[in-house]
């Protein structure tokens, strides 16, 4: 019933901004509607945590690492939701967009959250991969938003390498079928039926499909190399977009190619998966650290940072083990702080007008609570003890020593080199002389708020682990790990 | 449906891709995708006959709507409101081009792809002939710097999968098929939209045009 309410919700949020035509109502149901979608989130975690997969009906099934991902992306959805509203009332003050675009923008968020909801609830494969293909056609406007054309040209790369990535995601998903309709079923095939009957499948033909499931999901996880579509998109949508595509959307494109990957394991053992999970993610460290050292735009350094980082959690659940429960805090760790970079690089652009890192100077100065949250979000996201992101890092590398210690020496030199970009970037952005031009002051105080709720969220998050979401990660394990 | 009924739809399927990879008119690639998109209603059309499945015949004139009827028509629309009449050229020259479209289709027909190709022993004829046509549909999308070109590619590489998926008895029950259905419905509308946007900021559908992405 919970699911139901939260599709229900956002979908009436979503036809209220279409047929609403004042902008307070608009913001005032958005923000209630995202408030709903947290609390039957946490109910729903809840659920699950003491009765395990909660299914209400046939369409829908969430497991405990689904639980995890609707609670991510609920939080994240809601501190967007409350960041969007005086990011974009600056906007219209400054005249770059007006009441349509601000309403569009509503319309898709909503849809996009709903995707994302109906993505990690799926029942069957299929309408996951349907879902997942609505939140590129959901989000490729977003990403055209501000309707320039360098917009227009990110929002078409996007939509035309996801498209093609996700239609090769079907066909390996399709491949999986072959273990419960060797000649031709047509009844509504569940993830659970795929898993009971994965020992079905051919082993060839389970080493084909998985290939093409994690170079099509994987496109739209942004591995390298099929990363490509992701800098230019991150740097051309709305900050708030971006924490929401490399916060929520992440998490749960993630979370498919790990139940591909379970019935993949089931037939040819975990070998195989994990060599192609640890390939992929080195070579998404090692190519996000040497870009981002390069870097001449912001919203791309944290475009590459998500490259990185969803690279990392490659890694974690490639080398099983205690590395799948770190992949997993990981996970949670990443999509808060993405919020924060995101959200507090969003309050530099109003305030400079400028995504370059070359005219932002002084900005510790000039936005000092704005300034702190980035350079946290900054020492977070690289690993910097004692947050998080720091313990999961070392967990997955120490695992990953014992069984593939060149890999892993390889991906702690190129998190090295990502921390060394990132931080040139810092200094050069933070600290020095501010321009004469820019004034000293932040802007609103909801502009700073969702930020710094998000930070104290991952810094609890880093010394406690609430018993329901600890249940809940040990039951992901012991899912997705192979035994 | 007998199956050299079948082998000459998927022939069809095949050839109008080749047809694609050549043709540098914009109104003869539309027509190519139109008559490839009445070839995998006829397959749909064939599972009805077989099966006697009323909803399946429902989706099969969905598809006959949207692939054969509404597509060509947007695009034939586009063509005309912006003059489009030459695609956007190729990356590679014409004997480059026939000789990796060579090369593809031996590929997909070598013994490396037999479990792929050889899920369903009774068709084992058809499905090197539908696996080339998704490799030759990837390529076609590569190769080709025209974004009309591109969203026919897609397209293309769509009816590939779907000729797959039949030969091979993959068929999705008929609600998610039309789940599939109204997804690429959506994407058809926002792709041709797009293209709108792409010619009105940039006078052209050649993508080469867009190199306002820089770091």
């Amino acid at each position: 019933m919970e699911i139901l309410f939260i599709i229900a919700t956002l979908i009436v949020t979503a036809l209220i901004s279409i047929l609403i035509k004042r902008r307070g109502f608009i913001e005032f149901f958005s923000i209630i509607a995202s408030g709903i979608v947290l609390f039957e989130s946490i109910v729903v975690a809840f659920k699950v945590s003491t009765a395990g997969t909660y299914s209400p009906f046939i369409f829908f099934s969430v497991d405990s690492l689904g639980a995890i991902v609707m609670l991510i992306i609920a939080c994240v959805g809601l501190a967007t939701t409350i960041y969007s509203i005086p990011y974009l009332q600056q906007e219209t003050a400054k005249g770059i967009i007006g009441f349509t675009r601000v309403r569009q923008y509503f319309v898709l968020l909503n849809i996009f959250l709903l995707a994302m909801f109906l993505a990690t609830t799926a029942g069957s494969p299929i309408f996951a991969w349907i879902s997942i293909e609505a939140t590129t056609l959901s989000t490729a406007f977003l990403i055209s938003f501000y309707n320039k054309p360098s917009a227009i040209e990110a929002a078409w790369k996007y939509l035309i390498i996801n498209s093609i990535g996700l239609l090769l995601g079907f066909f390996g998903t399709l491949l999986y079928f072959t273990s419960v309709s060797p000649l031709g079923g047509d009844g509504f095939v569940s993830w659970q039926a795929l898993a009971i009957n994965a020992a079905h499948l051919d082993p060839l033909i389970a080493k084909i499909a998985f290939i093409f499931v994690l170079i099509g999901y994987g496109t739209k996880v942004g591995l390298a190399p099929m990363h490509t579509w992701k800098p230019d998109a991150y740097s051309k949508a709305p900050n708030s977009i971006g924490t929401l595509l490399s916060g929520g959307l992440l998490p749960v494109v993630f979370i498919i190619i790990l139940k591909f990957k379970a019935m993949t394991d089931a037939v040819v053992g975990p070998q195989f998966s994990q060599h192609l999970l640890i390939s992929f993610g080195i070579l998404s460290i090692a190519l996000a650290a040497l870009i981002m050292f390069n870097a001449k735009n912001y919203k791309r350094v944290l475009a590459y940072s998500s490259i990185e980082n969803a690279g990392v959690m490659a890694l974690g659940f490639g080398f099983g083990g205690l590395g799948v429960f770190a992949a997993i805090l990981h996970l949670i760790y990443h999509s808060f702080v993405k919020g924060v970079l995101f959200f507090s690089s969003g309050n530099l652009l109003l305030k400079y007008n400028s995504a370059k890192i070359s005219n932002i100077k002084g900005a510790l100065r000039v936005l000092p609570i704005s300034s702190t949250l980035f350079i946290t979000g900054f020492l977070i996201v690289t690993g910097v003890p004692p947050f998080g992101i720091f313990l999961t890092k070392m967990q997955i590398l120490s695992v990953g020593i014992q069984i593939y210690p060149v890999s892993s020496i390889v991906a702690l030199f190129f998190m090295t080199l990502a921390f060394i970009g990132f931080l040139k970037h810092i200094t050069s952005m933070f600290f020095g002389e501010k321009p004469h031009d820019i004034e000293i002051g932040e802007g609103n105080i909801w502009l700073i708020l969702p930020p710094m709720l998000l930070l104290i969220g991952i810094i609890i998050l880093s010394f406690y682990i609430p018993p329901f979401l600890s249940r809940l990660m040990h039951d992901a394990v012991s899912h997705y790990e192979y035994d | 449906m007998n199956i050299l009924t079948l082998q000459f739809l998927l022939e069809i399927v095949f050839g109008t891709i080749i047809f694609l990879q050549l043709t540098k008119k914009n109104f003869g690639a539309v027509l190519a995708y139109g008559l490839q998109s009445l070839a995998i209603t006829a397959i749909l059309f064939g599972s009805f006959f077989e099966t006697s499945n009323l909803f399946l015949l429902f989706i099969a004139l969905l598809v006959l709507f949207v692939k054969v009827i509404l597509a060509p028509v947007f695009f034939i629309k586009l063509i005309k409101k912006h003059e489009l009449t030459f695609s956007g050229s190729t990356y590679l020259n014409m004997p480059l081009t026939l000789l990796i479209i060579a090369i593809l289709t031996f590929v997909a027909h070598s013994q490396k792809f037999t479990p792929l190709t050889g899920i369903l022993h009774a068709d084992q004829v058809l499905l090197p002939l539908a696996f080339s046509s998704m490799l030759l549909s990837l390529f076609l999308l590569i190769n080709h710097k025209g974004a009309l070109s591109q969203i026919i590619a897609v397209l293309s590489l769509e009816n590939s999968i779907v000729a797959f998926t039949i030969f091979a008895g993959l068929e999705q029950s008929p609600t998610l098929q039309l789940g599939i259905l109204f997804n690429i419905f959506i994407w058809l509308i926002i792709a041709t939209v797009f293209v709108s946007i792409i010619y009105k900021h940039f006078g052209s559908l050649d993508i080469t045009t867009m190199n306002n992405l820089k770091d």
